[in-house]
């Protein structure tokens, strides 16, 4: 399903819900975790009112934390230490049981996996409704309009687990808003979803707000949001470091979305947020020097491959070669396969038929979930740990610093914030010299910066002959450092060829770069070459 | 089928499979939960892993009394006497045993596999009385986060293997410490996910209560007749148990008994209702 990314207008009641005040409050608020070094908020004043409000920043900034405090679970649920005060839909969000909040909050969490209590979509939307007391014969109405407020409604007879990454965070939306809250908050709520999914919850978002529901989230993938945004919060060391306006707010951020990256560094006199405005302001490029195809040995090879699942064909017959040195790029819809692929090419998954040829040397493995390689006691640990089965002298600062870990080198990886964990998980695969690193979803939680510093490591790799393939959604990765793009659908695999052909024009999958230059540069750094 | 009548069911299955050791009577509950579970198992839920599962039980069973138990008359084979444990005889009386107790463990397998494969864990939640509610709602997503941990389990092993660190017994911790990190990771994550959805803000209610059907009523009726009939035939002699030793000979079966067991297949008459919300 492909979703127009056209968002729909603020409607008259979302005006009002602005002229009405703030739904939030927040004065002077410094919060620390129990265990926290530091304060995780420090001196924070916001005000929060209608229409969809953006919290932005990097990695371990505070964002989730400041998302928690808008309906009690910092400091209720977390514990730690508190100053200052919050009011939320009329209530004192400090001293109010967080459930409590729940009938004036709704909550969306990143992973959907691990919030869902029942196994079928009905009951687990009727969840909220059955912990506040709601009468029986009230329930089905509500879970129906529920379900009907996010699109989802054919959905209400199916087992979650049969459900696609964007069908389940959609529910978990409609899990949220079965309360009827006033005030929706989603911690990176797309963060797990190909374009496809995001863009459907994105949409989702857009018509509660529009509807007269405020909703705030917390989101790294800025691209398609912004155009919804009204209001932008910008949060980093725990500090409000910009509010306003979302198009103002935009402007001033250090890693803008590459559309604003290009009209900044062009100097146009506005940020644009969507393809149609830039495309009024984008100048003519020279014609696009031929791209070449990696031209290296071949390093790995499937031939006549079929992947299964419980004896049904994922992957039915297909052939790939990659070279030393080549950074491939795999991408498609949730459960197209790419994850088994990656699984089979690192010999965790037996094929039904086919043949895997792997380089002699070592396999680096990162699977989606991190939490599958951390339990050293420290980053550098981790990173140690796998140089030490490796048998390389290679000093662990190196990819540490490559990262961006040596801050948090010391700490403990599960202490980590989402983003950081992950890197710390790339760390700890990518150390040594790999004859082939298979990265699952590496850009995970990961801020732009973050994402740059992994391309460096990829790229470094890559030239010393390590063969890389990616399975992701990200775009930007994508155009960043792949050599050539595979795209997973129907069983089988398609060859893209390089980043220029594959992300560019009107598929969803082209970075904005790619939208504003079909078939030309897809980064930033290539527009700005191709003046 | 309605939770609480599954578990009449299972119940008195059960009754049947541990009262005594009859291995036909054993035999016709296993035909019975398998014609259950073929007609009310839930979508996409296959019997074949507890088949495969009951198969592997049996021979062991099988296999461990041939070898281990040598009286009987009846002589198949001998093993060398200096062989420890399994040395001596090998006896049509002892593998007629085995097989008496791979009955038992299939059929007892078999009895409480529709908790499991017919109904929905809040199914079971819900059959709880009211003041376990909220109890039973904590239960429900733990039970959801049960298939999490396993897929979790392979995945750290998979990876750590990935990374040179030892599948030996001094790489356990290397895989056990991770899973068990995930877990607690994902019950806290769980439980903050109840907190902002208002679990525990005071008494539950229940998002539907299942309607009692012409079937429910049918299989709980046959199912405490069929248990309190062979508890019964136990009392009076009418269902004998069945000893292969001394004297080898064929499992005594019932009219009456079998007649009892056949009450087991009354909701397997009732059509599959399918997914309940």
């Amino acid at each position: 399903m492909t979703l127009a990314p056209s968002p729909p207008r603020l409607s008259a009641a979302s005006t009002k819900a602005n002229e009405a005040g703030p739904i939030a409050v927040i004065d002077g608020v410094t919060y620390r975790y129990p265990a926290g070094a530091g304060p995780a908020l420090a001196d924070i004043d916001v005000r929060i009112a209608g229409g969809v409000t953006l919290v932005t920043g990097p990695s371990g900034g505070g964002k989730s934390t400041l998302l928690r405090l808008l309906n009690g679970l910092v400091p209720n649920y977390h514990g730690g230490r508190i100053r200052g005060s919050t009011r939320v839909c009329g209530l004192d969000a400090i001293s109010t049981p967080t459930h409590r909040m729940a009938r004036s909050v709704g909550f969306v969490f990143q992973d959907p996996e691990s919030q869902f209590v029942y196994s079928t979509v009905r009951r687990e939307v009727a969840f909220g409704l059955e912990n506040m007391g709601i009468a029986p014969s009230a329930m089905p109405a509500r879970v129906e309009e529920a379900l009907e407020r996010v699109h989802v409604s054919e959905l209400k007879d199916r087992r979650i687990a049969t459900l696609s990454g964007g069908e389940r965070q959609r529910v978990a939306i409609a899990s949220a808003l079965v309360l009827r809250p006033q005030l929706l908050v989603l911690d990176e709520p797309t963060s797990q979803l190909d374009p496809d999914g995001a863009a459907a919850v994105l949409f989702a978002c857009a018509e509660l707000a529009a509807a007269g529901t405020p909703v705030v989230i917390s989101e790294h993938r800025l691209d398609d949001l912004l155009p919804v945004a009204s209001t932008m919060l910008s949060i980093s060391g725990g500090r409000i470091v910009a509010a306003g306006d979302a198009r103002d707010g935009v402007r001033a951020m250090p890693d803008p979305p590459p559309l604003v990256d290009l009209g900044r560094r062009l100097g146009w006199p506005r940020a644009c947020i969507t393809i149609a405005e830039a495309r009024t302001l984008a100048p003519a490029l020279r014609p696009a020097a031929p791209v070449q195809r990696h031209g290296g040995a071949v390093a790995w090879a499937i031939r006549r491959l079929t992947l299964a699942h419980s004896r049904q064909a994922v992957l039915d017959g297909i052939s790939l070669e990659g070279g030393a040195g080549e950074v491939i790029v795999l991408m498609g819809a949730n459960g197209s396969g790419k994850t088994t692929l990656l699984r089979a090419l690192a010999g965790l998954h037996r094929a039904e038929s086919g043949v895997v040829e792997r380089p002699p040397g070592r396999v680096a493995y990162l699977p989606q979930d991190p939490g599958a390689l951390l339990y050293q006691p420290s980053v550098t640990a981790e990173v140690e740990l796998t140089l030490r089965h490796s048998r390389s002298d290679q000093p662990a600062s190196l990819i540490l610093g490559e990262l961006g870990l040596l801050d948090v080198a010391g700490s403990y990886p599960r202490d980590l914030s989402s983003g950081q964990r992950q890197r710390a998980a790339v760390a700890a695969i990518l150390a040594g010299s790999p004859a082939i690193a298979l990265l699952d979803e590496p850009t995970r939680g990961m801020d732009v910066q973050a994402r740059r510093a992994l391309g460096r490591t990829v790229r470094r790799l890559a030239a010393e002959g390590t063969s890389v393939v990616i399975a992701t959604h990200d775009s930007d990765l994508a155009a960043e450092v792949g050599n050539r793009v595979i795209r997973l659908e129907d069983g089988q695999l398609r060859d893209l060829g390089s980043p220029w052909a594959a992300l560019s024009g009107e598929t969803p999958w082209a970075t904005q770069v790619g939208r504003l230059y079909p078939g030309g540069p897809v980064t930033v750094e290539g527009a700005l070459a191709c003046l | 089928m309605s939770a609480r009548a599954t578990a009449s069911w299972s119940a008195a299955a059960m009754v049947i499979v541990i009262a005594g050791n009859n291995p036909v009577y054993r035999v016709l509950v296993a035909l019975a939960a398998v014609n259950l579970l073929l007609a009310a198992r839930r979508p996409g839920r296959s019997i074949r892993g507890l088949l495969l599962l009951v198969l592997v039980a049996g021979f062991f069973s099988i296999t461990l009394n041939l070898l281990l138990s040598h009286g009987g008359t009846h002589v198949l084979a001998r093993l060398p006497t200096w062989l420890p444990g399994i040395g001596g005889l090998v006896s049509l009386e002892s593998l007629a045993f085995g097989a008496g107790v791979a009955t038992g463990v299939g059929g007892a397998a078999l009895a409480v596999a529709p908790l499991s494969l017919v109904l929905e864990p809040h199914q079971l939640i819900d059959a709880l009385p009211r003041a376990l509610q909220r109890t039973g709602a904590a239960l429900a997503g733990s039970l959801n986060l049960v298939p999490g941990i396993a897929t979790s389990f392979v995945g750290v092993r998979e990876a750590q293997r990935l990374r040179g660190v030892s599948a030996g017994r001094a790489g356990a911790g290397s895989v056990l410490v991770p899973v068990l990190l995930t877990a607690m990771e994902s019950s806290v994550q769980l439980a903050e996910a109840m907190e902002a959805r208002g679990y525990g803000s005071g008494p539950r209610t229940r998002y539907q209560s299942e309607p009692w059907t012409a079937i429910d009523v049918l299989t709980m009726m046959s199912a405490a007749l069929a248990a309190v009939a062979f508890l019964a035939g136990q009392a009076t002699g009418l269902a004998l148990d069945w000893y292969p030793f001394p004297v080898l000979i064929a499992p005594h079966a019932s009219i009456p008994m079998v007649a009892a067991c056949a009450l087991l297949l009354v909701p397997s008459l009732g059509k599959n209702r399918g997914l309940k919300g």
